[in-house]
């Protein structure tokens, strides 16, 4: 119950990462750096300070109370992300929460603690906790100590993971997950790489393994427009999961809201062509992926 | 099941809201009259009442509407508000030349009334009316102008006591026969000319008084008829005058002459006594066996009950407040809390949910009025299509029912005197207060407190900044506090000085309400009230109290918390320095002001910051708890605030938790707007796990939706998972709002547009557009604020 994981939010009344009300649980660190990545705080595996330009009133109390000189006057360029060490003393001086601390470390018992105030709730929907993140699976001791406890106190427990994860080490975890989202982006090699800038074969080989085990999981695509929602892509993503023996496939549509938490974390935007247009071409680009992979035989929702 | 809204019932409900409310003046002038010309003035207060009363009912205007099955009318408007000038009527009619322009809740009179009003009714009360008899006439005159424009408090008792739950069971049971055969019966063992022998004369006196007022329908039902040219009406009018010919006087046999006859004494009652919170109660429970007996017998079907039920619903909506516009500030809406209450458990402890019950819930759902106020109980029992039905409704927009949780109610009323049957058997009075039916007395809306401006003073040594004089206790300055306690001591000293007053002066308007405004018919439908051979305005119920609101508790708790943590915790700032910023409205203060508001609020399920709230809840009940009430029985606290969070609000300056000079204060145990950062099921959780058994007089706690969850294929499970698991967590009650803020926008913008949006305010539902513009806000922020964020994040 002493382990410590890092997690940047707990949502509560979460009602749309699996069944009834749940409380979902973000973790801090991704192997993957998809280009359309919605939760730029979740990618860093450490805690880390992010600047609101637009709430700073310029009080200046942040200077003050940086021990290691790591801010600037300047709004445009306020940290140094070099000196910084994300201790969050400045976030706690900040009266306009223009700076906000990013990740905290929590014991499996002090989660458990966190996540079991909703009990009443998870017991009258058939509800429960889901891991998310950011890749769960990076601090697989964590969720796995987690994940025990959790299912021991009564709670079910479900994850959403990109698969990128070595089996053998997430092998232990399944007997205490209700559900698996699992999430796929694209099957050719390239594209994949292209668009994540990691390599899918452990993604497809552990997707192979949780459908051969049986296990409860749910194979979702974020539709993303002019990056994987090509015709070549939808096929493979279809033939692939109708291969394992799956029905069912949940698309999940693109919402463009990552950029300006991008710009607060102070990380280069990734190469997104254009947001604008993605976001414009969103509703069509999923209605054409629904109508061609139900052509295909599966059974889709979104 | 499958019962419809008939075309009859809409059409009454088309007309119902395309009358104008009126101010009616005929209660008031026959009432004078009688005073005036008839009184014996040698015959004791109770039995001049009886005989007013009977005056009124025999002399009242009798109206049949078409297509009406059951019929009796409030006033003699077809939607109307009387005045009750021996009360409160005076000080309404400072309104008397602004009821038809006033922007707010506009009342129409009839040509002449104006005048009659004037000449006939204001002279001769205004040295009459309670408070001029309650208090020395100095005093009575202080206490008047005060009370147009409270500041500490505001005695809702000034206007009568009502606020109960009429024996309609008995009613039902012994019919006007019944109950004179038991008065005739203590008239024996009483002392001839004593107090206790008036009243139970007066009892046969308003028995009287109910009688000739059904004869009166009878008669005009049968004058009707005799001119009727349609033969399908002509049945129906002839059916109204047997109906009335027979009931209340006798115990009704059928569902229609049960409905009758409620309907009947409701009337009376609201006349009688004052027109606010007559609440018939568990209607599902008191006219089951004659449904069942109908319908074994073939005479009734569910969808004639349901029209019938149709026909009893609008009925109450026939009825409007008639206030000032300064009265109308802190009770808002058009609202009289009328609370019809269904399900929840039996007087054993079973399950109580039965056909009727869901006839009640279809209604609640397919005609949404204004009045009754509908609660739903709820117990671990509850049948899953019950509270599926009720969630579905709620989730589709209806704001009826408010739910109310059997398992921290019943003990609750039992804390206050009732057994375990009588608890069991609660319902609930005007907005949220719980009551045993049939037989409480809790004269529930007594008072409202305005306790932030108690902290206000605690801030400022008791006086309001830029006051004149102190007005609050000689307190200590509040630089000299070393820890929140101190604060909070200080606190308690100004609302201990602000209770004494207000307790002074709520008893001298309970000994006048006693003296002057005896009801012999309430007092027949009470339970106690003729064993005891007493009045209920002097205790002659079986239970008795009294039970005073704390308005702005969450103002006041998230301003302590907030000094707490800037203060005594991270050292930001010093007490005298947050006090400077409040009596500045924060001017150049606004990083203080950040600082304060982003302290831990009550709403997200803190522990630190929902107990504080439970400190101050504490501390006012137990300061309450000091004195008794004349008429027996504790005074007890309420935490529901009507409108008055916002005319309370009006009159405190800036708050330590970051509210400015003059904002509203939030509503009932609900966070403030914007307070909640943890969506609903944080605040729920906020909210049960508050000390509610010190909220014997009870909260209400507004839960608001996001459009999205109602138009989700799943909102109603949701919502329904929602209620059971607060009241799971020890929640006690909740009112629903799932509304789209877009609408209510539009709304606001084009009044006329939504002419049937219903809102729930503070306890009750009200028409959007009865609403004044800054409780439209204040309704329009919190469903904004209400949007849980479930952006839907994927990798
Ligand atoms: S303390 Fe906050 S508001 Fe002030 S300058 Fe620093 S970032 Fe801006
Ligand atoms: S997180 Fe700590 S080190 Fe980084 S800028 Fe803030 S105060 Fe300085």
């Amino acid at each position: 119950m002493q382990q410590q994981g890092l997690i940047f939010d707990v949502q509560r009344f979460s009602v749309h990462d699996g069944p009834g009300i749940r409380t979902t649980v973000f973790l801090k660190g991704c192997p993957l750096r998809c280009r359309w990545c919605q939760n730029p705080e979740s990618l860093r595996p450490r805690q880390e300070i992010a600047f609101f330009a637009e709430r700073c009133r310029g009080h200046g109390d942040c200077f003050a109370a940086c021990p290691h000189a790591a801010l600037r006057r300047s709004p445009a360029a306020r940290l140094d992300r070099e000196r910084c060490t994300g201790c969050g003393d400045c976030a706690g001086a900040c009266a306009a929460a223009a700076l906000r601390r990013v990740g905290r470390s929590v014991t499996v018992a002090e989660l458990l603690a966190e996540v079991s105030r909703d009990r009443s709730f998870y017991a009258s929907s058939g509800g429960g906790v889901t891991l998310s993140g950011g890749e769960p699976t990076l601090q697989m001791p964590f969720i796995r100590a987690f994940a025990a406890a959790a299912t021991g106190a009564g709670l079910t427990v479900g994850l959403q993971t990109c698969g990128a994860f070595s089996w053998s080490a997430f092998a232990p975890l399944l007997a205490d997950l209700a559900l698996i989202h699992y999430d796929l982006k694209a099957i050719d090699g390239r594209l994949h790489r292209e668009l994540t800038g990691a390599d899918n074969r452990a993604i497809l080989s552990n997707a192979r393994e949780l459908a051969e085990r049986g296990a409860p999981v749910l194979f979702r695509m974020p539709v993303i427009p002019g990056a994987n929602d090509t015709a070549d892509n939808l096929e493979a993503v279809a033939r692939f999961v109708l291969g394992l023996g799956a029905r069912r496939l949940h698309l999940l549509r693109y919402h463009a809201l990552g950029e300006s938490k991008l710009a607060a974390l102070g990380q280069p935007r990734p190469p997104m062509p254009d947001d604008g247009l993605a976001s414009r071409h969103a509703e069509a680009s999923l209605s054409g992926a629904v109508r061609r992979l139900r052509e295909l035989g599966l059974e889709v929702s979104t | 099941m499958t019962v419809t809204v008939s075309d009859r019932v809409r059409a009454l409900d088309r007309d119902i809201r395309a009358a104008a409310p009126h101010l009616c003046a005929e209660r008031a002038l026959l009432v004078t009259r009688y005073f005036k010309t008839r009184a014996d003035p040698h015959q004791p207060t109770v039995m001049q009442k009886a005989e007013a009363l009977r005056f009124l009912l025999a002399n009242k205007a009798v109206h049949i509407y078409p297509g009406e099955l059951l019929v009796g009318c409030f006033t003699a408007h077809r939607v109307g508000g009387g005045l009750y000038p021996e009360l409160h009527g005076v000080a309404v009619l400072e309104d008397l030349f602004a009821f038809e322009t006033r922007p707010v809740n506009p009342l129409r009179l009839a040509p002449g009334d104006r005048y009659r009003l004037l000449a006939e009714v204001l002279p001769y009360w205004v040295t009459r009316f309670l408070a001029m008899r309650a208090f020395p006439l100095r005093r009575a005159l202080a206490f008047v102008k005060d009370q147009l424009a409270p500041r500490f408090y505001l005695i809702n008792e000034t206007g009568g006591v009502s606020h109960f739950v009429p024996d309609y069971a008995g009613l039902l049971r012994h019919g006007t026969s019944g109950y004179r055969a038991m008065v005739a019966r203590e008239l024996a063992s009483v002392a001839p000319g004593s107090a206790e022998e008036s009243f139970l004369r007066s009892v046969l006196i308003a028995c009287q008084a109910l009688e000739e007022f059904a004869a009166g329908y009878a008669r005009k039902a049968a004058e009707l008829a005799g001119a009727e040219t349609d033969p399908s009406r002509r049945e129906e009018l002839r059916e109204i005058a047997a109906t009335c010919r027979r009931v209340p006087a006798q115990p009704p046999e059928t569902f229609r002459e049960a409905l009758q006859a409620i309907l009947l004494a409701q009337i009376a009652l609201n006349l009688e006594s004052l027109d606010n919170a007559v609440s018939p109660g568990r209607l599902d429970q008191l006219l089951w066996p004659t449904y069942q007996r109908e319908v074994a017998a073939g005479r009734l079907d569910a969808q004639a009950a349901f029209e019938l039920l149709g026909c009893f619903a609008l009925k109450l909506c026939e009825i409007v407040p008639a206030f000032s516009r300064r009265i109308t500030r802190f009770h808002g809406g058009l609202f009289n809390g009328q609370v019809v209450v269904v399900g929840g458990q039996d007087r054993d402890g079973a399950d109580a949910t039965n056909e009727l019950t869901m006839l009640f819930v279809e209604l609640m759902d397919q005609l949404r009025t204004r009045q009754p106020n509908y609660h739903a109980r709820l117990h671990p029992g509850s049948p899953r299509s019950y509270r599926a039905r009720i969630a579905a409704a709620l989730a589709a927009g209806a704001v009826s029912p408010a739910l109310y949780n059997d398992d921290v109610i019943v003990p609750l009323v039992r804390s206050r005197g009732a057994s375990l049957e009588d608890a069991r058997d609660y319902a609930t009075v005007g907005c949220v207060e719980p009551v045993a039916s049939g037989n409480s007395f809790l004269s529930t809306d007594a008072a409202l407190v305005n306790v932030p401006l108690c902290l206000e003073l605690a801030l400022h040594g008791g006086r309001q900044p830029r006051a004149w004089q102190r007005t609050g206790a000689a307190t200590t300055a509040i630089a000299g506090c070393a820890a929140i306690a101190d604060v909070i001591e200080l606190l308690r000293q100004q609302l201990d000085f602000a209770l004494h007053r207000l307790l002074d002066d709520l008893g001298a308007i309970e000994r006048a309400n006693g003296r002057w405004h005896p009801t012999p018919l309430t007092s027949m439908l009470l339970g106690g009230c003729i064993a005891n051979h007493r009045d209920a305005s002097s205790g002659g119920a079986t239970y008795n109290g009294s039970g005073i609101q704390a308005v702005g508790v969450v103002d006041v708790a998230d301003s302590l918390s907030a000094l707490d943590h800037l203060v005594f915790r991270e050292c930001r700032a010093t007490l005298a320095e947050v006090a400077s910023a409040c009596r500045n409205n924060f001017a150049g203060a606004e990083k203080l002001r950040a600082r304060l508001r982003a302290a831990p609020r009550y709403g997200n399920d803190d522990a630190a910051a929902d107990g504080m709230v439970g400190r101050v809840m504490t501390l006012f009940a137990d300061l309450l708890r000091a004195r008794t009430s004349w008429r027996g029985g504790e005074y007890v606290a309420g935490f529901y605030s009507v409108t008055a969070h916002q005319a309370f609000g009006e009159v405190v300056g800036a708050l330590p938790n970051g509210r400015g000079a003059g904002e509203p204060f939030s509503s009932g145990l609900s966070p403030q707007s914007g307070a909640e950062r943890r969506g609903p099921t944080a605040t729920l959780c906020s909210m049960a796990h508050l000390p509610l058994a010190v909220a014997k007089n009870g909260a209400n706690f507004n839960l608001e939706l996001a459009p999205w969850v109602g138009a989700e294929e799943q909102g109603a499970a949701w919502l329904g998972a929602l209620i059971d698991g607060s009241f799971a967590e020890g929640g006690m009650q909740l009112q629903v709002n799932v509304l789209d803020p877009a609408v209510l926008i539009e709304a606001r913008d084009h009044p006329g547009r939504y002419p049937g949006l219903l809102v729930r305010v503070s306890g009750y539902s009200a028409y959007f557009d009865d609403l004044s513009p800054k409780m439209k806000q204040e309704i329009i922020d919190r469903t904004m604020y209400g949007r849980p964020n479930a952006l839907s994040r994927h990798s």
